[in-house]
Order: C-alpha cells, then structure tokens, then sequence
C-alpha cells in the first residue's frame, strides 16, 4: 500500500509540467550565476572561481531558500489535493492505513521535491565548459568541477532543506486542511533564518545564529568565515562543521515533529470549531418594505469605493495569512531590537531613527511579501469565492474596484506600519528614552515605504490583470520584482525613472533631519505614484469583467470602454506625469548629467591610456596654501579660492604643468605667465606651458577657484558632504591633482585584461635600500611634503565653521561668520572644512585646547570624549614625543558616513560612531576611547611622520594607530588581560575576515598594501603581542626612535624597514624570529589542549597536567599553508572560573614538538586551563584552546 | 410594462460549441421560466442578459437600454443571483447586502439599514445577520443570494438555477418571495427542475443546444401534447426493446418497475394507457434528440 501511494505520487508528479519548469529554471539561474560576470550569488570575487566548491555550498543554501517555495508547491499539493477534489470522503473510506497514505505521499512529495535541484549541478557544469569557451567568464577563474562539492551540497543542503521544510507544510497540510496554514509553516522556517540572519551579525551570537538557523546558511557563513581563497576553492564541508551539527539538530528536530504531527494526523474530518452561538438579542424591529431608488452621481463612485475598500481590507485583516505575516514582522523586530545596535558588544541608544531603520530593515521583506500576496488575492477575491457573477453585474466602475484593492492593500500596510512603530516607541519608552520622534516615524512611512507599495502594488495588479491567471500572476510578480534591477543593469541604464519605485532612500540624522536627498525624494515618489494611477486606470481599461476573456479580446473592446470622463481622467494625469517626469528629467540629465558604471569604466580606461605616459613627470610641489572657503549652508554652495605657493625641487626645470581634476566642482586656474595648452574636457586634464621655465628652487604662485554649486537635484545620491547642517569635506576634493593620478586606474584586474590593460601593481614595491619612490609619502603622492597653511573660512551666521589650527581672528561681515585658522606647525597639506551648528565643550590639558563640537543632541559621552583625548595626549607625548599643535578638536558630522579622520589637530568623527553610543557599563568595551585615541593616536602617526608611497606605508601610520590606542585602552583599563583579549577578539575577527575576502593577493605585514584587514587588525594583533613578548616599553622605544629619526622630515620617507631597524635591537636574541614571523611572513598557529589533569595535593598545591598540541603554519598570498616546526613560547594561563573572567597564574612555556605534556605546579585551585590566554597568537579556531579542569 | 426583447443572439464558444444560435425572444413582466436540460445554453443566455458575457451577435433591449452598448444602465435595474453564488469569508450577511446596497446606488446609510433589514427580514434570516454567510446552509445562503438581488428596486430580475440542492421547504419559501416581486418586473428563472416553471411561471421558453425549441405559456404547450402521451408500466430489462420502437420520452422508475411514456396519435400497444401531459413529457418531448428529429 505504502508502495502504491509512493510510486503514484511519484508517477503523477513526472507527469507534471511543475518539476521540469522547476528543474530547468534552477538550472538556469545556477548556469547564469556561474557564467555571467553581472551575477554574483555567493560572493565569487577576486581569486575565488566561480564554480567553487564554496560558491556551489553558498548558491545550494541560497536556491533552497527560494526552494522553500518549490518544496511549498510539492507538499502542500501531495497533502491537499484528496481534499481540494474533494475526493477525501471516497478515499479514507477504503480500507487504507493512515502510515501508509501519510508516509507514502510524503516520501513521494520528497523525492519530487528534491529533483529539480540536480540542475543547479547541471547548470555548473555547463557554465563551467560553455563559459570560458564563449569568453563570458575568464578562464582563470574556472575551476574544476568539483563532483564531491556537489554531493557535499546535496547532502548537507538540500535534502536536509527540503525535508525540514517538507515535514513543515506537508504535515501542517495534512492536518489544517488548508493551503494558507501550510504557507504560514513556510513562514515560520522563514521566520528562523531571517532572526539568525540578524543574530550573525554579531561575534557574541554567531554560535547560536548558527544552530537557529533552519536551513543552515548561517552554519555555513561561520564554518567558511575565515575560509581563504584558496579553501574557499578547494574545501568542502567536513563532519566537524556547524553545518554538519546544525544539520543534525535540525534533522533531530524535524523527525521529532514529523513524529508529532504524524499523530495528530487522522482521516477523520476535521470538525470545524465550534463557535459558541452568540445569543442574538432578540430585535424585534419590523422593517416595512422602503421605497428607495438607486441613486447614481459621483458621490456614488466613491461610496461604492470605500464600501469595497472596506471588504478587501476585512478580509485581509481577518484571514490568517495576514495575521500571521504581521505576527513575523513583530517577533523579527523584537528580536532585533533586543540585539540591537551593536558596536563591539555595546548597545546605543534607541534614538527614533535607529529603530525606524530597523523597522524598515527586518521587515520589508514582510510588507514585500503582503503587497506580492495581496496584489494577486484581491484580484481573485471575488473570483475564487465564486462571487464575481454578482459583483461584475451590479452598476459600479471597474475602476472604482480596482482602486478599492489598491487602497486596501495600502492601507493594510500602513496598519503594520503602524502597529510595528507603536512597538518601537514602547521599546524606546521602555528603555528609558523618551524624546521620541513621531515625525520621522510618519516621514520613513511616506518617503521610504508607501511610495514602493503603492506603486509596486498597481504594478503588479497590472501584472496579474495581464496574466489572468493566479499562479503564474504571482510568479511573474516575483521575477519582475528580482529580475527588474539585474535587467536595467545589463542594458547599464542607472536612471531612475525606469527602475520602477526607485528613489533615494532617506536616512536620518540628528545633524542634517533628513538629508539632501529629501527634495529628490518627494519628486521621485511623486512620478512613481503619478505612474501607479495611470497603471491602475490602465488595468481597469483591460480587467476582465464577467466571463473570462483572452488578453486580445479585452484589448479590442478598449475602444468602447473610453469614455471622455476616463479620457479626461487619464489625460490630466499623463499631463501631470509627463510634468513630473520632465522636471526630474531636467534635474537629473540636464542639470546633473551622471555617468552609468559602463560610461564610467570606459573613462578610466581611456585616461590611462591616454595619460600614463606623464606619470612621473617632474612638477613643483606645494610649500605653502592660503585657503579660502566660503559656505553656504542653506543653498549648499561652496566658493572656494585657494593660493598655493609652488617650488621645484627637482635639478630639472619644469616647463609643463599637467592637472587632473574633479567636474564635480567648477575649477578656474589662475597660474602666473602660463597657457593653457590642453583641455580634455571628458578626461578632465589640462595642461599649462610655462612662458619661464621653472628652474631648481624656483616658486611659482597659482590661485585655484574651486566653486561647488547645488543644482537641482540628482539620479544618484545628493553630495553628502555638504549639506544643510554639519557640512565636512576635504582639501582633496576639490585641489586639482598635479599629474597623472593612477588612483583612477580600472583596479580589477579581470577588467583590466577585457580592455588589453597591463597587469597593474597596487603599489609600488617595498625595496631595500628604498629608491627614488621614497620621494614621496603615500598620503600626498608627492603633490607636497611638510607644509604650512592657513585657513580663511565662512559660513552662514547660525553656524560655526571650523578649519585646523588655531583661529587667529574671528568676525563678521555681511551677516555671515568669519574665521581664520593658521596651523602652529608644518603639516600634511590635508585640511578638513567643518560647518553647523554646533554646542563646543572644552578642557585645557597643559597648552593643548582640547574641544569637541557637538550636536546639541548628543551631549550624554561628551565628557568621556574629553577623557579619551587627554588620556591619548597623556601617553602619546609620554611615550612618542612632545603633541606640536595647540588643539585637539573632535567635531561631530551627520551619518552618512561612520567614520573618523585624522587632520591636523582635528578630528571630524561621525554622529553613528559613538555619540550615541550607551557607555554607561563600565565592564565593556569603550569603542569611543578606541576610535578617539586612534585618531588622536594619527597625530603622531600620520602627522608627524608618514610612510613612503611603498608596500608597507601604511603600517607606519595605521598600525601604529592601532597599536597606541591599545595601549591607552589597556592603561585605562589597568592591565587588564581578560578585558584586552575580549577587545582584541574584533581585531582577529577583521584580519581573518578580511584575508578570507581578499581580491588579489594576502601580504605580509610589513608589505602592506593599504589593505586595512592587514594595517589595522594584523597590525593591532602582532603589536600587541609583541609588546606582550618583548615589553611596553622596547616596543615604544622603538616607536620613539623611530620617530625621531624621522619627525616632519623632508623626503626620503620611511619604510617598513626602517621601523624594523629599529625595533630589532630591542628585541631579544630569542625572539628574534617573531619578527620574521610577524612582519616578514604570514604566519598561523593552532594550539590545542587536549587533555588536562588536576591533582590536589593540599588546599594550597595544585598539579596540573596538560597535553598541548600545537602547529605552526605558513601562507602564502591565498592562502596556500605549510607547516613548519613549532619553536614558539606560547602561555599557558588558568582561570578561577569558568567564564574566564579572572586569570589569576600565567607562564611562558618553550613549544618544541607538535604534542607534549606539560606540567605546572599552581598555590590556588584553578578551574580552568587555557593556552594562549591573552590571545596572542594568530588562529582560526580558539574554542579549542581551554579545557575545563 | 416592462419588456425584455430578445433578438438574433448568437455565440460560439472557442472550442466551436454553439451556446446560443440566433435566439429572439420577447419577455414581459411577469415570472418567465427557462426550462431546459444542463448545457442547453441557458447559462449563457442568462449571462449575457446580466452584461457579463458579450455576444457574437445580435442584440438585447430592456425598456429601451440597449443592453450591449450601455451595460452599465442595465445593471442600475439589474438584480441577478447567478448559478454559483459564493460569499466573501468571514463577512456577515448585514455586511454583504450593505455592500450589495451601496453598489447599487443606495448611498444613504440610513435607507442602506432600512432596506437591509427588509431584505433580511423577508428572507427570514434577520436573527442570524451578524453571522458570516460562508457558514451558511445551503438554502440560507441562496436566500442571502435572492435578497441580494431584490436590492435597489430591479427592473429585471435573473434567477439562475436557485432551487439546485434545496430542501422542499426552503424551496417553497424560495418561490413565494419570487412570486411576491414578479407582479410589476421581469423575473428570468432558468432552471431544469420542470416543478419550478409549472409551480411559478405564467410563460415559459424551453432551450436545448443554444435554441429555444419553445416558447408559450405552460398551459399552450401542454395542449400541443393532449392525447398523444401514453404510459405503461414495464420490466426494467424490456426497456430497450421499447426505445427502439418507440418515441419514448420518459422513463421512471416506481416500485422497483419502469414507468415509461410514450408519444404516439394513437395507443402504440396492448397496455399503454391514454395520461394527461404534464410539463416534463414537454420538457422531455422537446429536448431529446430523437424525438426532435422525427
């Protein structure tokens, strides 16, 4: 019997077009992934092929996310379909057994199920032969195929996907009866991966988001984090993987409830519940018979639309789908609001915009999934409730039905909207924050959400009034949804008005409300909903009324369906459209014309070809600037004028004077006895003779107006920078670059080979001794080298305008701001421009004036701010030398970026980057003293001296950044070793991370290519346990020395090298093979305890006995290992508990062998054991590293 | 007087099936029957009169409105409970014809309450308004359906098939609010069951294969027929040997034996007896193939 049931499932389901569609589209979608460059599904970048054994795991778990829906389709359909026909009564009166019938359709289902899938392996295989050899994909990156990837991916993905989500719908199908439950199982699975989604985010719940998730991608994200290119190209999943352990559990799970459901099951009927009769107050009202005529007039249209409205938006709320999709949207963001807002494990506060933000983030995807679900249901509403006979021939407007729909599935949204911002300001209330901010609720709602939906859902109405028919309505919803984007991005088209609802997203700022993209905003969603109206009038001209008709019939009767009141309707508004549509067609053309990705490319192709043959040429650097910068907040315009005092060094004198600018800003040259002699207007190059040669020391003045002007508004982001309140920009945007800048050079280098460009260094090589490349530091390309400027700045007269430098003069003139800043001492020409309104806190240390300016806002870590800075000067000036400037200056700017920067004295720093940070627990990590003490650390360490524009440059500045924060961190924190290691925890965390996305080519430290998972989290790590190795004080001796040598000194700049000169004298004979470990090579340990013994002696001698294991590796640029033999002092450290909170004993031991036993005499009862306590050493996998005694 | 005229309807079906073949006819106020056997076109018809399918052909004329070029006045005046007449779930019968109401123009919801009340008092479902209609018995919700269509003082009302699957007693209620409307307006009742028509309706049309074989009163065709029906009960096993030889248009069973009638000018043989026709003989005499053709 189970046979029969099995085999006919089987049977039927091949006889369906249903597994073939399936099959050949997953096919497709993996064959369009592999070979095409425009799709990237699982992360196939740089050295990592495109049919890897890693892409194969991530497209798996992706496809059988969307498989959720295939699986949907078979299950519920081998669950239901005896009931649908109503066949249920003929069949469970035969003898059959419950076991057999319930198990033989779901194996069956199962087996269907699971075979489409086999065409993502298809689809791998062919793209992996046809690609290359069609020159779609560069062979280089194609592998081979991997057979035991794809039996690792079936095993460990697929089948496990598709049968937790099988026990899901096709018991809860079984059982409820009803097509809408079982989709609401879908969405619990959903539900689960979406919350571990979220979880993952964080290093402290990465653990448990790798077991919660159902379908195993999180598992899979944290076994593969620190893959290297090369694993990700060669490793496969073994048993002991989170994969595998999340497979288990939730396979575990999956029998478990298969088990349960399987008894609830029974073939009995179902009964209905049984509601308990509301007594109907006994109404003995008589009704006579009224004499009432229908009246008819406009008013009646709208009555009639609201009476409709108000059924659709009943029965959306009543039905169980909804109930349930809202229920998910409330559990996703409780959860995300209890994990909320994470900076290395600190929380900030629930300020209205964050919590708006996670709004919109965790639940889109839900009010996505309404509008979708809805859009196609309203349609078939009266349809599949058999009551469209009725509806269809009572006297009402197609229109004004179709209108109602529109509104009630807007309407429904708003509703979550709302009833999801209730939550959030109880949770802001609940946390204690009470300024809640009801205007950005509404305005995220009407510039961010209800433009989307009302326009996409008029869309997809049209869809599904096209299609007529229900299923393939929603799935061609879908596509266009997806494929939309990936469309307008092959054909390189980047406008908006054809990306359907697309506008610029606002984002909030306390600085800047909402931003200068609010104006572009409001025209854009107003084109979109324009557009929906005229799609809906469209949809009404083609819906089906009464009996169904072809698409071509309901077309040809539209001629009689045109009557002037709609034609005057649809034309007024195609009038307003066209309005819209033109002034933003003006705006973002004619008045801001941009280029596409593809335009762009081609740019920089040609300028390399074109220009590369000046790079090098000689040119006169800059010795001294007089900037003058005048800011317009309110029309955000900038005028600036800047005289720059130029001088050869070279022994050649220099007739040409080339420059490469920015058209971003309108740049004029005033530039003494020179013409102009070329003008690449699309380049953006000019070039100048000299009429007197520039001879060796001679200068020469030039004065550049650079003029920012705001011009309507843009297709793309509005300029950041500058800005109603809290303006920040740089001297870079707008100085002209003197040369050829091969910043601009095309960098990938699959790119560069389709335009025939040579292979490219992304710098220039670490040589010893160090040749003329170092002439020039890397910061300012050798444009200039230590320099003095000033700095004339204005502003509107509610704002403050900041530049480096102490202000010399302040006043006012023509109800505007002056300032005049000048810089105490040499610097890099690299000046910061500041403008807002802003409160300032100050605080004398010594001569040096430290401020932060603020928003009035984010008054609450303003203190610890000025704790940070003084700490920072305290220890750098202590430790590396005197502080040259009599400023240290924090200023806030608005979130559109999250970062902080380093000028001289000066230190813009983003509102999203501790202001709001909660500091209050004393125990965690103070990101703010980090970042500040960082920035402040790059005073020294950047601005004082700076590397050559040579692999390993950045060391010099950023880890040494790093590595001097630590150390005021670890001050502050009183030596605190457990405390450092938890701090240190996201520094390993960026530098494994960071070489696991590695596009070119790992290097060691000392060659670094600007590579930040190598400047700042191997930077961070290595010197920190050096300093651990060799002591605080060699390691800042040597930082001391070496600054000295090079304090604010013209050219030749330091290298790497030179930094190890000076350390290796302070390093003992012993370790002297940490160097070459560290800096010179890219070294990797795995240590291990595998057994650990206790032996009380008495209550004050402890023995302990630990079998150590160790290795010791070295890589190559992806991430080739070799072990080499273990030679290191590593400590082993005990715990007083077993949350590792207290290390009471530590103790070097030499390693010399991969296994040894080690004994250690303790005075106090250890309970747990650990090597590497301090986290010292470089290693992928730490869990391993403790036993518990 | 109203006055529903009819005239030269055509329409194929795409897959060549002719569901009406230039129908005329002329209905006036009253309660009109559609008798015919399932897949006769009856639907059709009725569809197209309530503007919700639209003809190959011909035309269609109430009162003057031209139905096919001005469907929307049609339906001011239209009240019609199709064959399949299914509810909105989870919405209460007072919500459903409050709907109903306002889609037919009642805007006030004052006369809205009134007129709702009426309905649902006429139909004798007042006490359970509050509850959802999709839990309904079947005859409850057709008397949902036939208030819904009393809604707005229709000038034409169109009952599709409304006795299917009714109990005789919800059956009779059916017919008496039927037969309460029909004194000034047209009531189209189509319909196979040929008790309905001999109960209801003073005229009566019977359609087979998209034609209107009949048209007349139920008094007239019955007089077609007088004298030439025979009956005679027989062996279920020598039925066949009759159908051969004879234009037997029914065939019943009673007490486990066959009741066959029989059309002939004279007694066919030994044992048929001379009954009076009633409809269904008509109904039976006019529709089948066999006999037709002769």
């Amino acid at each position: 019997m189970f046979k029969e049931f099995y085999s006919r499932e089987i049977k039927s389901g091949l006889q369906q077009p249903m597994i073939y569609v399936f099959s050949i589209l997953l096919g497709l979608l993996a064959f369009g992934a592999v070979s095409n460059d425009q799709i990237v599904i699982g992360g196939s970048i740089g050295n990592i092929q495109r049919n890897s054994p890693h892409i194969i795991m991530k497209m798996g778990l992706v496809f059988s996310l969307l498989g959720l829906f295939i699986s949907t389709a078979f299950f519920n359909n081998a669950a239901l379909r005896d009931f649908n026909n109503n066949f249920d009564d003929i069949l469970f009166t035969t003898p059959i057994r419950k076991k057999d019938y319930f198990m033989g359709r779901f194996l069956g289902a199962f087996s269907l199920a699971i075979l489409p899938f086999l065409g993502i392996y298809l689809g791998f295989i062919l793209a992996t032969f046809i690609a290359p050899a069609m020159g779609w994909v560069d062979p280089e990156k194609m592998g081979p195929v991997s057979i035991a990837g794809f039996m690792a991916n079936y095993f460990l993905t697929i089948i496990p996907n598709i049968f937790i989500s099988g026990v899901v719908i096709f018991s809860v199908a079984s059982i409820f009866r009803s097509t809408a439950i079982s989709f609401s199982g879908t969405m619990v699975l959903f539900l689960g991966y979406s919350i571990a989604l979220s979880f993952s985010s964080d290093l402290e719940n990465e653990m448990l988001a790798a077991m919660v998730d159902p379908f195993g991608l999180s598992a899979y994200n944290l076994d593969s984090k620190y893959f290297t290119p090369q694993e990700k190209n060669t490793l496969i999943p073994g048993f002991n993987s989170f994969i595998t352990y999340n497979r288990l559990v939730w396979l575990i799970i999956s029998f478990a409830l298969l088990k349960v459901l399987y008894g609830f099951f029974s073939f009995e009927k179902r009964s209905g519940k049984v509601k308990k009769e509301k007594a109907n107050k006994k109404d003995n009202t008589i009704f006579t018979k009224p004499i009432i005529y229908g009246h008819f007039s406009q008013f009646t249209d709208i009555a009639q639309c609201y009476s409709f409205t108000r059924i659709h938006l009943k029965s959306i709320l009543s039905s169980n789908t909804f109930k349930i999709l809202i229920l998910f949207s409330f559990v996703q963001l409780i959860a995300i609001l209890m994990e909320g807002y994470e900076y290395m494990g600190l929380k900030s506060y629930p300020v209205t915009y964050m919590v708006v933000e996670d709004i919109q983030n965790s639940t889109m995807i839900f009010l996505l999934i309404i509008m979708v679900y809805y859009a196609g249901d309203l349609l078939w509403e009266d349809r599949d409730n058999h009551l469209n006979e009725v509806i269809d021939a009572s006297p009402h407007s197609s229109y004004v039905s179709l209108f109602a729909k529109y509104f009630a599935i807007n309407v429904s949204i708003l509703i979550i909207y709302a009833s999801l911002s209730v939550l959030g300001i109880l949770y802001q209330l609940g946390s204690g924050f009470t300024s809640i901010d009801l205007g950005t609720y509404f305005l995220a709602y009407a510039l961010n959400i209800m433009p989307m939906i009302a326009t996409w859902s008029a869309v997809l109405m049209l869809v599904h009034i096209l299609i007529n028919h229900k299923f393939i309505g929603f799935g061609v919803s879908i596509v266009l949804m997806f494929v939309l984007e990936l469309i307008l991005d092959g054909l390189d088209i980047s406008s908006r008005m054809l990306d359907i609802a697309s506008a610029p997203r606002i984002t909030f700022s306390d600085i800047s409300d909402y931003g200068p993209s609010v104006i572009s905003s409001i025209w854009f969603n107003a084109y979109w909903i324009v557009f929906g109206i005229i799609v809906l009038l469209i949809s009404g001209l083609l819906s089906n009324r009464g009996t169904s008709q072809s698409l071509l019939k309901r077309i040809k009767i539209i001629p009689q369906k045109m009557d002037p009141n709609f034609m005057g309707g649809i034309g007024t508004l195609f009038i307003v459209w066209l309005s819209i549509a033109s002034f933003i067609f003006y705006n973002t053309q004619i008045l801001n014309p941009y280029k596409t990705d593809d335009e762009t490319e081609l740019l920089q192709v040609q300028y390399e070809q074109k220009y590369k043959q000046y790079e090098g040429m000689l040119s006169p650097k800059i010795v001294d600037v007089d900037y003058n910068v005048n800011i317009y907040p309110a029309e955000r315009n900038i005028y600036t004028v800047s005289q720059l005092k130029l001088v050869n060094e070279n022994k050649e004198s220099i007739d040409t004077l080339m420059y490469t600018y920015n058209d971003e800003w309108e740049i004029k040259f005033e530039i003494q006895n020179a013409v102009e002699v070329l003008h690449d207007k699309e380049l953006n190059v000019k070039q100048f003779v000299l009429q007197k040669p520039l001879k060796h020391r001679d200068s020469l003045e030039i004065v550049i107006h650079a003029n920012y002007i705001t011009k309507g508004f843009k297709n793309s982001q509005e300029n950041t920078m500058i800005l109603e309140n809290g303006t920040f920009f740089n001297n870079l945007v707008f100085l002209p670059y003197f040369g050829y800048n091969p910043s601009f050079e095309l960098s990938d280098r699959f790119k560069r080979k389709e335009h025939n460009l040579p292979k490219r260094k992304r710098m220039p090589t670490l040589n010893e001794p160090c040749g003329a490349e170092c002439e020039q530091n890397y910061l300012s390309n050798g444009q200039s080298d230590w320099i003095t400027f000033e700095t004339t700045i204005s502003t509107s007269s509610d704002q403050m305008a900041i530049a480096p430098g102490s202000l010399i003069k302040q006043w006012t003139k023509n109800n505007r701001n002056f300032y005049h800043y000048r810089v105490d001492h040499k610097s890099q020409n690299f000046v910061s421009f500041n403008s807002g309104k802003f409160e300032v806190a100050k605080r004398q240390w010594k001569d040096v004036s430290m401020e932060v300016y603020y928003d009035q806002k984010h008054g609450v870590n303003i203190d610890k701010m000025l704790d940070a800075i003084e700490n920072s000067l305290e220890y750098y000036t202590e430790n590396f030398g005197p502080y040259y400037l009599k400023q240290a200056r924090i200023i806030e700017f608005p979130r559109y970026a999250n970062f902080a920067q380093a000028f001289p004295g000066t230190m813009p720093y983003s509102e999203s980057f501790g202001f709001i940070v909660d500091l209050e627990d004393e125990e965690k990590n103070n990101v703010v003293d980090a970042v500040i003490a960082h920035e402040m650390a790059h005073q020294w360490w950047a601005h004082q001296e700076v590397g050559a524009n040579v692999q390993g440059g950045t060391m010099l500045t950023e880890s040494f950044a790093e590595y001097s924060s630590l150390m005021v961190m670890k001050k502050a924190s009183d030596n605190d070793d457990v405390k450092m290691r938890n701090f240190l925890k996201y520094d390993y965390d960026r530098y494994l991370k960071g070489r696991s996305y590695e596009l070119e080519k790992e290097l060691p430290l000392r060659e670094v290519e600007n590579q930040m998972y190598l400047h700042y989290g191997k930077g961070s790590v290595i010197m920190y346990a050096l300093q651990d190795f060799i002591g605080e004080d060699s390691v800042n001796a040597a930082l001391r020395d070496f600054l000295t040598e090079y304090k604010y000194k013209a050219p030749p700049y330091p290298t790497s090298n030179d930094f190890l000169r000076h350390l290796q004298p302070r390093v003992p004979d012993s370790l002297q093979y940490l160097i070459v470990d560290w800096f010179e090579d890219i070294t990797l340990y795995d240590y291990r305890i595998k057994e650990a013994n206790l032996n009380e002696i008495d209550a004050e001698n402890y023995e302990v006995s630990l079998q150590v294991e160790a290795k010791k590796f070295k890589s190559d640029s992806i991430g080739n290992e070799i072990n080499i033999p273990v030679k290191d002092w590593v400590e082993i450290g005990f715990y007083k508990d077993n949350d590792e909170k207290e290390l009471f004993y530590t103790e070097k031991i030499f390693l010399e062998k991969e296994s040894q036993t080690i004994q250690i005499k303790l005075n106090e009862k250890p309970a747990k054991a650990m090597i590497d306590p301090k986290r010292l050493y470089v290693e992928r996998v730490i869990n391993d590293n403790s036993k518990k005694l | 007087m109203a006055r529903l005229s009819i005239s030269n309807l055509t329409k194929t079906y795409n897959n060549g099936v002719k569901a009406l073949n230039n129908i005329s006819i002329e209905i006036e106020s009253g309660m009109f029957g559609l008798l015919g056997p399932n897949g006769a076109g009856k639907s059709s018809l009725m569809r197209t009169i309530a503007t919700l399918q639209v003809p190959d052909e011909g035309s269609i004329n109430l009162n003057g409105i031209d139905v096919l070029n001005e469907p929307e006045s049609l339906r001011r005046v239209l009240g019609y409970l199709p064959q399949e007449f299914g509810v909105y779930p989870k919405i209460s019968a007072e919500e459903l014809l409050n709907h109903i109401a306002v889609l037919k123009g009642i805007s006030k919801a004052k006369e809205r309450k009134e007129l709702v009340g009426y309905l649902l008092q006429k139909v004798n479902l007042y006490d359970k308004r509050k509850k959802a209609v999709k839990s309904f018995s079947g005859g409850m919700k057709q008397r949902i359906g036939i208030a819904q269509a009393l809604i707005g003082d229709p000038k034409l009302i169109i009952v599709d098939e409304p006795t299917a699957g009714l109990d005789p007693g919800e059956r009779n209620r059916f017919h008496n609010l039927l037969a309460d409307v029909a004194e000034s307006v047209i009531v189209i009742l189509s319909t196979h069951i040929v008790d309905d028509v001999k109960e209801l309706c003073s005229d009566m049309a019977i359609m087979n294969e998209g034609e209107i074989m009949y048209k007349g009163s139920p008094q007239n065709v019955l007089s077609e027929l007088d004298g030439l029906v025979w009956e005679k009960t027989v062996e279920r096993n020598t039925i066949d040997a009759y159908q051969k030889n004879h234009k037997v248009i029914s065939n019943k069973m009673n007490s486990g034996k066959s009741v066959i009638h029989v059309l002939h000018h004279e007694q066919p043989e030994e044992g048929f007896v001379q009954v009076k026709p009633d409809l269904e003989d008509v109904f039976f005499a006019k529709t089948s193939a066999s006999i037709i053709a002769d």
